[in-house]
C-alpha cells in the first residue's frame, strides 16, 4: 500500500500544487484548480481510462495521457489546455454523439462535457447510422434508454464497486455495444436492488429515473401518488 | 459549488432547488440531496460528502419519498365522532383545546402518571426532546418511551453496562479499516443496505467475513464461515468463540490485563462451552465455531456489527454484554478498524433515546433520580420534576388494560401494528379514555384515536437525526407539510404553551441549543457547527467529536471495562409437538418497519405482499407448494399469508417481516422479553404452519379474508 504522507509536486497550467503519492494527474489538476471533462470516471469508482477524454499534455511526452490512470509523478508539468489533447478529446466525443439518434438533454455530463470542447451535435464532420429508440420502463423507479448508451461502463462499475450487486453486464462490440441487466430481462427480474447508483452515476440518461424523464417533458411537477 | 455539482457538472440545473438533508429511513444516516420544483420533491440522490454514505445510498432513501404527496396524507385535526374509527374534522384551535381539556381532566382526577407519552424514532431530535419536556414539564410524569424499548434498548444496556457510553464504538469507515467484520443477528443489504454495501465492498478487497443468523443472508454468500445457529441460540454461539479463543491463547492480553475486569470469571465460564458442546446447542458443527473464532481473533482489527437478531431475544441484553466480551477478548477496540457496530433500525432510534425520551433518564442517559441532574433541568424549566421512573411501553399497555393509565400520546408510531402481542395492544389502546396519535397517515394506531394531529415528514422539517454511529445530522425542510398539516415541533410547543408551560423555542435550532445547555455530552453541538458532516456525540464544548470511543479508557468504574460471565439459557419460547416451527421475525429491503411510507410509493410494485419463508423439506412434509396460503398459528394468534419456498432458511424455521398490515405477524408475537430491558423476543415464536386450504370447514373464509386488504384480520377480537 502506498504512503498516502508522502508528498509528490505537480505543476498544472503554471499552479503548482502537492499531491499524495498514488494521486493521479486528474487529482493534481483538480486540486490546481483546473477543470478537466471527464467521461468514464466517477470519483465512487476505480479510474477506468476508457473514454479518452480527460486526455492532458505532459511535459517530456509526445502524446497526450490520459489523465484519470496516470500518476502523478514529483516534477511533471501538466498542460490540460494542451492543443493535441483537447483536439483528440474533442473529436472521441464527436464520435459518440455520432451515434445518438438526438443530442444529450442539457443536465447531462456528456452535454456538458461536448460543450466545454466546443464540440455541437449539429455540425459533426462525422455522420452515419445512429441507435434506434430502444426504451426498457418496466421498473417502477428506473429506465433504460438503450439508444443513449455511450458504453463508458459507469453504471456496470457501480453495480460492481458500489453496491456489489454485479446486475449489469456490458454487451455487444462496437456499434452494437450497449448494457443490459441481468441477461437483458430488465432491472426488476435481475440481481438488480434498485439501488439506483447505476442512474446515479450515468452521464447521458440511457439509465435515468421515470419521474425525471416526466419533468423533461412536461416541465410539471408530477402531482400523487404511485400507488 | 459542492462536491456533487463537482461530479456531475449540470446536475441540479433541472430543479427549483436542491436541499441537502439526512435519510429518514434506517440507522444509517443517508445525506441526500433532495431536489425539488413546484413543492413536490421529483428526485433525490445520495450526498457525495455523505460520512455514512460517500456518494451512495439504497432504494428507500432515494426512490421512497412519493409517500409525501400520497392523497392519504393526513392534512386536518381529526377528532373521534361517535363510534372508534369514525371521525370529524376539527380546527386546530379546536383540537388543541380538546386534548388540553381532556389531558387537565385526566390529571386532575388521577394524577400525571395515569398520562404516558411514546415519542418518535423516526421523529427529530429536537422533537423527541420537545416531546420528552411535554410530558416531564407540561404533564409532570415520566411516563415517556420510544420504541427503541423494543429493539436496540438491549445494546443500550449492555453497552453502558460494559463500556459506559450507549452506542456504537467506532464508525461506518471502521468496516474499511477492518481485516475480519463479525455480522450476528443483522441482515444488513436487507435492513441497512449502504452498510450492506459497505460490508459487501470490503469482504471483496479481502476482509475476512463471518455471519451468524438462521437464514443464509446475503452476506453469508461472502463470508468465510456462515454460522446458522438457532433462534435464541446467539449467547451460546459467544460462549463458544470466547472459548477457542481463550483455549488457544489468542487472547490479547495486555490489553485484558491493562483496560478490563472480570477476566477469571469469564474464562472460568467459556471453559463449560467447548465447541462440540456448543455445536450441538446452536444446531451448528463444531468446526465452523473453530474456524469461526480463529478467524475473528488472528485479525489484527476486528469489527462486530449486529441487529436485532441480538436483541430481541429474552437474553438479549446479556447477549450484547458476550458480544462486548469477545471484542474485549481479543482487544478490538478503541482504535481504527476495531469497532462494536450496533446497527440502528430507525432513522432516529439513537437520538431518541439520547434526548432522554426514556422513562428513566433525561438527556444523555442520566438517570432521573439523579438530583444534580434533575435539579438542572428544574431551574432551565421552572417547573417540579418528578423523581420516580416512568413506565416503559409494556407497562404502558398493561396499564392501560388495568384501567390505571387512563392517556396516551402517541407521535408517529403504530404500536398496534409493531409491537408484539398485537391483540393485547388493541385491548389496552382501547381501554383508554383518550388516545391522541400525531401521525402522517391513518394507521392501525390512528383508527383506535380520540384525536389525530396531522403531523410532518421528514422531507418537511428542520432538526437533526442521530445514525447509528452517534453522528447528529442536519435535517432540512425540502417541501412544506401538505394541507393544513404542520411539523411536529410546531405541535408539541403549541400543546405545552396551551398546557401551561411555554417552551419558548423560535425554532428547532433552539432547542438544540438548550439540548447543549443541559447536556455535556452535547456541549459543542450547533445546528451551525454541525454543518454538512454532523459530529459524533460526544461533542466537548469546543466542538471537538468522537469518531472512535474508548483509545485510552472505558467510561465506567475506574475506567476499566466489565467483561461478564453470564451463561446461555435457553429463549422463551420453543418448538413442540403442537407449535414444531420456529418463526424468526424481520424485515425485507423493499420496505420500512409498518410500511406506512414505503407502501405508498413504487416500492410496492417491487415487493407487493408478505411471504413466509420455509425450508423445502419442512414445506414437503405439508405437502405445500411455492405460492400456496398457508395459516400460521402461535400460542397468541394467528395469521395467513403466501409461502415462500427456499433453501436459505434452515430445516425447523421460518420466516417473514412485519411491512404489511393485512399480515399482522406481530399478532403471533407473545410477551416474553428481555430480562432486563423488556424488549420483546420478536425472534423466536413457535408456530405451526399449515394449508389455509386444509383447514377443516374455515378454509373458504378464512382465503377470502386474507385476499382483501384491511379486512384480513379483525383488530381486537383476540
Amino acid at each position: 500500500m502506498t504512503d498516502a504522507t508522502i508528498a509528490c509536486t505537480v505543476t498544472v497550467d503554471g499552479t503548482t500544487v502537492d499531491v499524495p503519492a498514488g494521486a493521479t494527474l486528474l487529482d493534481a489538476a483538480r486540486a490546481a484548480g483546473a477543470a478537466v471533462p471527464t467521461l468514464c470516471f466517477d470519483d465512487r469508482l476505480a479510474p477506468f481510462g476508457a473514454c479518452r477524454v480527460c486526455l492532458v499534455g505532459v511535459e517530456g511526452s509526445d502524446k497526450p495521457v490520459a489523465s484519470c490512470t496516470t500518476p502523478a509523478r514529483d516534477g511533471a508539468v501538466v498542460d490540460t489546455r494542451d492543443p493535441t489533447a483537447r483536439r483528440v478529446a474533442s473529436a472521441v466525443v464527436e464520435l459518440v454523439l455520432s451515434e445518438l439518434p438526438d443530442a444529450p438533454a442539457a443536465h447531462t455530463e456528456l452535454a456538458a462535457v461536448a460543450r466545454d470542447l466546443g464540440v455541437d451535435q449539429s455540425a459533426l464532420r462525422w455522420t452515419g447510422e445512429v441507435h434506434a429508440r430502444d426504451v426498457d420502463d418496466r421498473h417502477p423507479y428506473l429506465v433504460l434508454q438503450h439508444e443513449q448508451c455511450i458504453s463508458c461502463g459507469r453504471c456496470v462499475r457501480a453495480c460492481d464497486e458500489v453496491q456489489g450487486a454485479f446486475a449489469l453486464s456490458a454487451t455487444g462490440r462496437g456499434f452494437d455495444s450497449n448494457i443490459a441487466a441481468g441477461l437483458d430481462e430488465g432491472f426488476a427480474d435481475s440481481a438488480c436492488v434498485s439501488c439506483g447508483a447505476c442512474a446515479d452515476t450515468c452521464p447521458t440518461d440511457a439509465i435515468t429515473e421515470h419521474l425525471l424523464l416526466d419533468l423533461a417533458v412536461s416541465g410539471a411537477t408530477i402531482e400523487g401518488t404511485a400507488t | 459549488m459542492s462536491t456533487t455539482e463537482q461530479r456531475a457538472p449540470s446536475v441540479g440545473a433541472r430543479f427549483e432547488a436542491t436541499v441537502t438533508t439526512t435519510c429518514g429511513y434506517c440507522g444509517v444516516g443517508c445525506r441526500l440531496e433532495a431536489h425539488v420544483s413546484d413543492g413536490a420533491v421529483i428526485a433525490i440522490s445520495p450526498a457525495a460528502d455523505g460520512p455514512a454514505n460517500r456518494g451512495h445510498t439504497c432504494l428507500k432513501g432515494r426512490f421512497a419519498h412519493q409517500f409525501t404527496r400520497s392523497r392519504e396524507r393526513l392534512t386536518v385535526p381529526l377528532i373521534r365522532d361517535g363510534e372508534p374509527g369514525s371521525f370529524r374534522e376539527a380546527t386546530w384551535e379546536e383540537a388543541i383545546a380538546h386534548v388540553t381539556g381532556e389531558l387537565q381532566r385526566i390529571k386532575t382526577g388521577h394524577g400525571p402518571d395515569a398520562i404516558a407519552g411514546l415519542a418518535s424514532s423516526r421523529a427529530t431530535n429536537e422533537d423527541c426532546y420537545v416531546m420528552q419536556r411535554l410530558m416531564r414539564a407540561a404533564i409532570g410524569t415520566n411516563n415517556i418511551d420510544n420504541c427503541s424499548r423494543v429493539c436496540h434498548s438491549p445494546t443500550s444496556h449492555a453497552l453502558r453496562a460494559a463500556l459506559g457510553l450507549s452506542g456504537a464504538t467506532g464508525s461506518f469507515d471502521d468496516i474499511e479499516a477492518a481485516d475480519a467484520i463479525l455480522v450476528i443477528g443483522a441482515n444488513p443489504t436487507q435492513g441497512h443496505p449502504v452498510a450492506g454495501a459497505r460490508i459487501k465492498q470490503a469482504v471483496l478487497r479481502g476482509c475476512e467475513l463471518i455471519t451468524a443468523d438462521p437464514r443464509r443472508i446475503e452476506l453469508s454468500d461472502l463470508s468465510t464461515v456462515h454460522l446458522s445457529n438457532r433462534p435464541g441460540t446467539n449467547a451460546a454461539l459467544l460462549q463458544g468463540l470466547a472459548h477457542v479463543v481463550i483455549r488457544d491463547d489468542l487472547v490479547d492480553r495486555a490489553f485484558v490485563n491493562a483496560r478490563t475486569e472480570g477476566y477469571d470469571e469469564v474464562a472460568a465460564l467459556a471453559a463449560q462451552y467447548p465447541p462440540d458442546v456448543v455445536a450441538e446447542i446452536c444446531g451448528i458443527r463444531a468446526a465452523d465455531i473453530e474456524r469461526a473464532a480463529r478467524t475473528f481473533a488472528h485479525a489484527d482489527n476486528a469489527c462486530i456489527a449486529w441487529g436485532l437478531g441480538v436483541t430481541e431475544h429474552k437474553y438479549g441484553s446479556e447477549t450484547v454484554r458476550l458480544i462486548v466480551n469477545l471484542a474485549l477478548l481479543t482487544g478490538n477496540l478503541g482504535r481504527p478498524g476495531a469497532a462494536l457496530l450496533p446497527l440502528r433500525g430507525q432513522n432516529n432510534v439513537q437520538g431518541s433515546s439520547d434526548m432522554g425520551a426514556l422513562p428513566d433518564t433525561y438527556t444523555a442517559y442520566r438517570s432521573v433520580d439523579d438530583e444534580d441532574v434533575a435539579w438542572s433541568f428544574e431551574a432551565a424549566w421552572g417547573v417540579p420534576l418528578s423523581r420516580a421512573k416512568g413506565m416503559t411501553i409494556p407497562q404502558m399497555f398493561d396499564a392501560a388494560v388495568a384501567r390505571d393509565l387512563k392517556a396516551m400520546f402517541i407521535f408517529g408510531e403504530d404500536v398496534a401494528q409493531t409491537d408484539p402481542d398485537t391483540a393485547h395492544v388493541v385491548h389496552a389502546l382501547e381501554s383508554l379514555e383518550l388516545l391522541v396519535c400525531q401521525d402522517i397517515f391513518m394507521t392501525e394506531t390512528t383508527k383506535l384515536a380520540h384525536v389525530i394531529l396531522p403531523a410532518s415528514a421528514f422531507l418537511e422539517k428542520e432538526g437533526t437525526f442521530t445514525n447509528a454511529e452517534r453522528r447528529i445530522q442536519l435535517v432540512r425542510p425540502a417541501i412544506d407539510p401538505p394541507g393544513q398539516a404542520r411539523t411536529d415541533f410546531a405541535i408539541l410547543t403549541t400543546l405545552s404553551a396551551a398546557l401551561g408551560h411555554d417552551m419558548g423555542f423560535a425554532d428547532p435550532s433552539e432547542v438544540m441549543d438548550e439540548i447543549a445547555r443541559l447536556t455535556p455530552d452535547f456541549a459543542g453541538v450547533s445546528f451551525e457547527r454541525l454543518g454538512r458532516g454532523g459530529l459524533q456525540w460526544p461533542v466537548a464544548a469546543d466542538g471537538t467529536d468522537a469518531p472512535i470511543l474508548y483509545a485510552d479508557t472505558f467510561l465506567v468504574g475506574d475506567g476499566r471495562a466489565r467483561l461478564a460471565a453470564l451463561p446461555y439459557k435457553p429463549p422463551g419460547d420453543e418448538a413442540d409437538g403442537e407449535y414444531p416451527l420456529i418463526l424468526v421475525t424481520g424485515r425485507r429491503l423493499e420496505h420500512y418497519n409498518a410500511g406506512t411510507m414505503t407502501r405508498r410509493t413504487g416500492n410496492l410494485q417491487l415487493l407487493g405482499s408478505e411471504t413466509l419463508e420455509m425450508h423445502p423439506d419442512d414445506a414437503a412434509a405439508r405437502v405445500l407448494a411455492d405460492g400456496d396460503l398457508v395459516t400460521v398459528r402461535s400460542r397468541r394468534g394467528q395469521i395467513e399469508l403466501a409461502v415462500d419456498v427456499t433453501d436459505r432458511i434452515e430445516r425447523g424455521h421460518v420466516f417473514c417481516a412485519f411491512h404489511f398490515p393485512e399480515v399482522r405477524t406481530n399478532l403471533l408475537v407473545g410477551d416474553s422479553a428481555d430480562v432486563n430491558t423488556s424488549c420483546p423476543e420478536y425472534k423466536v415464536i413457535a408456530v405451526s404452519v399449515r394449508g389455509t386450504h386444509d383447514e377443516p370447514g374455515i378454509g373458504t373464509a378464512i382465503t377470502a379474508g386474507a385476499r382483501s386488504p384491511s379486512g384480513a384480520v379483525p383488530t381486537g377480537s383476540w
